[in-house]
């Protein structure tokens, strides 16, 4: 399968790069076709801009600044999205990628005011995370991160061979065992993937 | 009350510049110290940096970069955000604010073996969100509101206990009518002016 990982983390030595680091080689090495998307390393800025905000619903404007990006997710057929949870949410340049690369006629059509999801290229998502707080108190404040992958993501796409979500929760008292595990999880469901 | 309304949208033209006003009007009518933060307009970096990140977890150093927004979170004893709700969540800018100026020591305390994450901005007793949404509202909550739960959640968690929370929405934002924002409009000053 051609994969698009989008990894979001600006530390090089952090576990969420470790993470990654994973993910791409274990893909590989099963023989997938992976594009690798690091925003960071990428410089990807998330900003949408008040003329790419005016400019919004406007299929015929130009888009070269999101174009590559644009191109890279409907080549796609399955997703991988590595990123810590920050605040009960993506980080801002993975939120930023959602932002200003899911445009009408990319991510969605708009007809009438009604939209219809476009991206059916995309049979296979996945999201790797980490939390600092546990799994209670992420559920507490109604997981939105999850809440993204897990129903606005999978409905936009047609994962009709999976949608998975895994993460690793209470990252502030993890142990070198838990990330292990953790570790090995991830790289088995790549292998199987 | 002393009220933070952060604002996050590009357009100074747009529907949202507009309910900033009528919040910020709202707000000083009732007789509240407001500060007002345009995070566009100030051109706020919402990406955190590799540096940022490695000294996260260092008590004062974290707050190096960004002193002035954490004097301004110190300052409030009410929260009010302005935003348009862009796929379910915040925008990346709003989202940025919260992970850069949100940091551990000034706003909660890191769980250990014996406790868990204890939460400090006490001081924090309201907080409001004034949002626009191109979806529905079944939609909305056929998807789960994850910016609404971001903030009315889980920026609470970190505020007073008893912190008293208001959400107010127009839904099918692309397609409801001149007469529908102008009644929103009101509806959001009027809100606001009782908060």
């Amino acid at each position: 399968m051609r994969v698009l990982v989008i990894f979001a983390h600006p530390v090089e030595s952090s576990f969420q790069a470790a993470l990654h680091l994973k993910v791409v080689e274990t893909l590989i090495r099963a023989g997938h076709k992976v594009d690798d998307l690091d925003l960071y390393a990428e410089d990807f800025d998330p900003l949408l801009s008040s003329e790419e905000r005016s400019n919004y619903h406007n299929l015929e404007a130009d888009r070269s600044a999101v174009r590559p990006y644009i191109d890279r997710l409907t080549a796609a057929e399955a997703l991988v999205l590595i990123y810590p949870v920050w605040n009960y949410g993506f980080p801002a340049i993975l939120k930023g990628f959602f932002d200003r690369v899911f445009l009408p006629g990319v991510s969605f059509e708009m007809q009438d005011g009604k939209v219809s999801p476009s991206l059916q290229n995309i049979s296979k998502l996945v999201a790797v995370t980490t939390y600092g707080g546990t799994w209670w108190r992420a559920f507490l404040a109604g997981d939105p991160p999850r809440k993204l992958i897990m129903r606005f993501l999978r409905a936009i796409t047609r994962p009709g061979q999976g949608c998975l979500y895994l993460a690793h929760y209470d990252m502030n008292r993890s142990t070198t065992r838990s990330r292990e595990t953790f570790l090995d999880q991830v790289a088995k469901e790549m292998e199987q993937f | 009350m002393r009220a933070l309304v952060v604002f996050c949208h590009p357009c100074e033209e747009s529907y949202n510049a507009a309910i900033g006003s009528a919040v910020l009007h709202a707000l000083e009518r009732a007789g509240h110290d407001v500060q007002y933060v345009d995070l566009y307009k100030e051109e706020f970096d919402p990406v955190m940096g590799a540096h940022e990140r490695r000294l996260y977890h260092e008590p004062g150093k974290n707050e190096d970069p960004i002193r002035d927004q954490v004097a301004q979170i110190l300052w409030s004893e009410m929260l009010v955000f302005v935003y348009p709700t862009w796929w379910y969540g915040l925008p990346a800018m709003l989202k940025g604010w919260l992970d850069r100026v949100w940091v551990p020591h000034v706003t909660f305390e890191m769980p250990d073996e014996n406790q868990p994450m204890r939460s400090k901005m006490q001081h924090i007793k309201k907080i409001a969100v004034v949002t626009t949404c191109g979806a529905t509202w079944w939609l909305s909550k056929l998807v789960g509101e994850p910016g609404k739960k971001t903030i009315i959640r889980g920026i609470r968690l970190l505020c007073a206990k008893n912190c008293r929370t208001m959400y107010l929405a127009l839904y099918k934002m692309d397609t409801c009518s001149s007469q529908q924002r102008q009644q929103y409009l009101e509806k959001v000053e009027r809100k606001l002016a009782k908060f």
